[in-house]
């Protein structure tokens, strides 16, 4: 199965990466490939719990993330340093995330070799 | 893995999020607003120096030459867009955007 990795690194509602992010994920989530979702940096900030964009016109982009494994997505990475200098932790978080480290991070590039920046 | 940088460094931590993910070896293509990492009076000039040591480090002649930039730091290689066409062709790439 062909691989490709979504990498997060924008805090949502500031810019459209990160609902255009979940838009591609859904998109391509039609063609059955293994999808790894990565969030790195601010990108972190996209699944924190409690996000109420309400009085944005926006909906809530975090809800998003955990039903994507609807759409057999299942693969989520979150980067350790990038959560950690933020004050976060996984139970901030609106989903289970496998917290991974740079090197891990790098080596889930280089195995997917295929990278889709938001 | 080539990690393309496209952000100035000293707007955007894109540079420093590239460096703490790529392991030592790893290519770096500066690019638009990347190449300012190039400047060697820049703040940005120590890290970049650093980065050096464990990355061969590339920025875009056209980017540069946009932007005025006539001296980048030592070690950084300047390549047209023959040479990135060519990076890419050697490695896959992630565009740390």
């Amino acid at each position: 199965m062909n691989g490709v990795a979504v990498v997060m690194r924008k805090a949502p509602y500031g810019s459209v990466y990160t609902a255009e992010g979940f838009r591609t994920i859904v998109g391509i989530a039609v063609f059955e490939l293994d999808i790894s979702v990565l969030f790195v940096d601010d990108g972190v900030y996209a699944l924190v719990r409690g996000q109420d964009p309400s009085q944005l016109s926006m909906k809530p982009l975090g809800d998003g993330f955990p039903t994507l494994t609807e759409f057999g997505v299942t693969k989520f990475f979150v980067h350790d340093q990038s959560l950690a200098e933020r004050g976060l932790t996984l139970k901030d978080l609106v989903m289970d995330a496998e917290i991974v480290d740079s090197a891990r991070i790098a080596q889930i590039l280089e195995t997917v070799g295929k990278v889709l920046p938001f | 893995m080539l990690y393309t940088v496209n952000r100035s460094p000293l707007s955007a931590s894109s540079l420093q999020s590239v460096l703490r993910i790529a392991p030592a070896g790893s290519p770096i293509l500066l690019y638009e607003d990347g190449v300012y990492a190039a400047v060697p009076g820049a703040s940005s000039a120590p890290l970049v120096r650093a980065a050096l040591a464990n990355h061969p480090i590339y920025a875009l002649d056209a980017d540069l030459q946009a932007r005025g930039i006539t001296t980048v730091l030592d070690q950084i290689q300047v390549v047209g867009y023959d040479g990135f066409v060519e990076l890419v062709e050697q490695h896959q790439v992630a565009p740390w955007l």
